[in-house]
């Protein structure tokens, strides 16, 4: 399952929804959250995450088909949420269900590394009454080269 | 000749000014030579051409070489990604 979502989302379900009967052996999952970014203690922080509906969505699936073809999946779970955030709300869910641990941990970092680099969500930082739009870092890029074949 | 919608995301889209433009293509035309015509037709458009700018065709990451297809409805410009 895949989503581009404004709501909030409940780990617990989407958790429950990877399960697949007498079949899951491992469930990896990972939840990225707003964290406070400025230096100056109790400022005021959040994030405004702009997307491009029709094309994020189709990214996530091509990511979530590239994993299915590396590692054998029971069943994956990308949930990104866009608009405004503030500290301590959730933004994104990767979840990976698979007979066994590995694939299942390995899976998931594959998802989260690609969808930094290869999905097309923006982030607008606001600081107190500063805003900048985030830059791209290179070790996100970077971080791509080990999963070159 | 063709009509298609072009469209800015996040500090592009701030820098120029506007989300979306519609333009009509001559073909053959590739995504670099569509920048380029951007850049000089809109207001601050050489932002177009500053180092990372991405481009998709179609919902389709491109290149600046990839030719765009006459079949094509939108081509957007943006900076890098930067989710998760």
């Amino acid at each position: 399952m895949i989503r581009v979502q404004h709501e909030d989302f409940s780990v617990d379900d989407l958790y429950k929804g990877l399960l697949k009967a007498n079949q899951t052996g491992a469930v990896a999952m990972f939840v990225g959250l707003v964290r406070q970014f400025s230096d100056i203690p109790n400022e005021s922080c959040s994030f405004e995450l702009e997307h491009y509906p029709g094309m994020t969505e189709r990214n996530l699936q091509a990511i979530v088909d590239e994993a299915n073809t590396r590692w054998p999946l029971l069943d994956v779970c990308v949930v990104h949420r866009v608009g405004r955030l503030s500290v301590d709300d959730q933004i994104v869910f990767v979840g990976v269900s698979a007979s066994h641990r590995a694939e299942a941990f390995q899976a998931c970092d594959f998802i989260m590394d690609y969808l930094k680099s290869r999905a097309a969500f923006w982030k607008k930082e606001s600081q107190g009454s500063e805003s900048h739009w985030v830059e791209a870092k290179d070790d996100d890029e970077e971080s791509l080269v080990r999963w070159s074949k | 000749m063709s009509k298609v919608n072009v469209v800015f995301f996040a500090s592009l889209k701030e820098s120029i000014g506007q989300s979306t433009f519609q333009m009509t293509l001559n073909f053959p035309l590739t995504i670099g030579e569509l920048k380029q015509q951007l850049a000089e037709e809109l207001k601050d458009g050489k932002k177009l051409l500053e180092s990372g700018i991405q481009s998709s065709i179609d919902f389709e990451f491109s290149r600046d070489t990839d030719t765009i297809p006459e079949t094509v409805k939108e081509v957007a410009f943006f900076p890098p990604v930067t989710g998760g």
